[in-house]
């Protein structure tokens, strides 16, 4: 497929013994959102990981844009427009909130340059407010929305955000929901992992639900908020 | 059949929750000692509650939700009636909640008692009411309307692309410069 931009296939990835992907498959297409849920331990994490190259799955393929990044180093399959918010956010705390942005900065694989550090102050204007803080000073909604500015400095063609809004206050979660929303309106494919089903089948077209490491559901946001039992039987709530 | 305002009026009700345990909080932070009271910031909360919940999900409920189910299901009737005049109610009991608020700015400490109080009935009220709303109402709403009722509910709620917003998004800087001056935990303020 012409837009397809992230594929895993047949994808088995172990931590040890462990084995916690079982043949699984995922793809993305460009300007897509995909909701990735299940319970804790369920594979959603290293999924993604073992797309990144942060994990190397024992057998399967990652395709990204039809090329092969199976043995990619993290860094290349990045510079293919993929921008990852890891869970725990991962900024760097010695820098300030200023630095963590430009240092991330580049121009998109096409050359565009849509999401520059005004455009981000202007989507959060919180860390507007702390542009001259400390990582380290920051709360962990800060955090979260300064690493999801950096991202957004690559000017990706699709981002991942791992669990988005986890220890948040609910209103927090809520106006972090909200701009990502709003970056979904920009075009840019997305794939949000999160327990709150509610927010991210609102906010995205498809949804997938993983358990033990394979997919149980494949289908559209309408299709599983049309099916109440999955999300009590898959997500336990 | 999509039934999609069920979700969104869940939506809504936990946009709604988040702010009224976000204001509990603050309370609770200001009665510890932890907290100075910021007036314009509970002002707001309370404007906010106001502006969305009462004007904008209240009214919603009552035109489709109500309406199409009184005509499906006597059994409802009483429950719907219940959840109509607390509706109706509700313009009134936000007035008395900021009428606490501004007794509390002019009184100072010795107003905090009073505005505590006045904020747990409202909180304690609209738990129950949202509890009625999701305990009661909706699993008869998913029994009882024809694919056509819900093709028209949904349309009503969907028209609000992010419940917490208002329709037309109006109310998201004020949503925003609530989340921004709220103190941690509840907030991103200082």
């Amino acid at each position: 497929m012409s837009n397809m931009l992230l594929e895993a296939k047949e994808i088995h990835t172990y931590y040890g013994a462990s084995h916690i992907l079982h043949g699984l498959d995922f793809h993305i297409r460009e300007g897509e959102g995909i909701a990735l849920m299940g319970r804790n331990g369920m594979g959603k994490s290293t999924l993604i990981k073992s797309m990144l190259g942060l994990v190397r799955p024992r057998h399967g393929r990652v395709l990204v844009r039809g090329d092969d990044y199976t043995r990619a180093r993290t860094y290349q399959t990045a510079q293919q427009g993929i921008a990852y918010v890891p869970e725990g956010r991962g900024i760097f705390k010695s820098l300030t909130v200023r630095e963590n942005l430009l240092m991330s900065a580049r121009a998109g694989i096409d050359g565009r340059r849509e999401w520059t550090f005004d455009r981000v102050m202007a989507t959060f204007p919180r860390l507007g407010e702390r542009i001259n803080n400390g990582g380290w000073q920051l709360s962990g909604g800060e955090q979260q929305m300064l690493t999801i500015g950096r991202a957004l400095m690559t000017n990706p063609d699709l981002l991942i955000l791992d669990e988005a809004t986890e220890g948040l206050a609910p209103l927090i979660a809520m106006e972090i929901w909200r701009i990502v929303k709003e970056i979904r309106k920009t075009g840019i494919a997305t794939v949000i992992v999160d327990k709150n089903h509610a927010a991210v089948t609102s906010i995205c077209d498809r949804a997938m639900i993983l358990v033990k490491g394979d997919v149980v559901f494949d289908g559209t946001s309408e299709e599983i908020r049309a099916r109440p039992e999955l999300i009590q039987q898959h997500l336990g709530v | 059949m999509s039934m999609k305002s069920l979700d969104v009026i869940r939506d809504e009700h936990r946009a709604l929750a988040a702010m009224l345990s976000g204001m509990r909080t603050i309370v609770q932070g200001i009665e510890a000692g932890r907290l100075k009271p910021d007036y314009d910031l509970l002002a707001s909360m309370i404007e906010y509650i106001d502006k969305v919940p009462e004007k904008v999900h209240h009214p919603k409920e009552n035109e489709y939700l109500f309406a199409k189910l009184r005509l499906r299901c006597a059994a409802a009737l009483p429950v719907i009636e219940a959840l109509e005049e607390e509706h109706r109610l509700g313009e009134a009991r936000i007035a008395t909640l900021r009428a606490a608020l501004e007794d509390y700015r002019q009184q100072g400490e010795t107003g905090f008692a009073a505005f505590s109080d006045a904020l747990r009935i409202y909180i304690a009220d609209e738990w129950y009411h949202m509890n009625t709303e999701e305990g009661q109402i909706l699993p008869l709403a998913k029994a009882h309307l024809t694919e056509e009722d819900w093709v028209e509910i949904d349309a009503a709620f969907l028209a609000n692309d992010n419940p917490w917003q208002g329709p037309a998004g109006e109310y998201a800087a004020l949503f925003s410069r609530i989340v921004n001056t709220a103190p941690s935990p509840v907030g991103l303020g200082g």
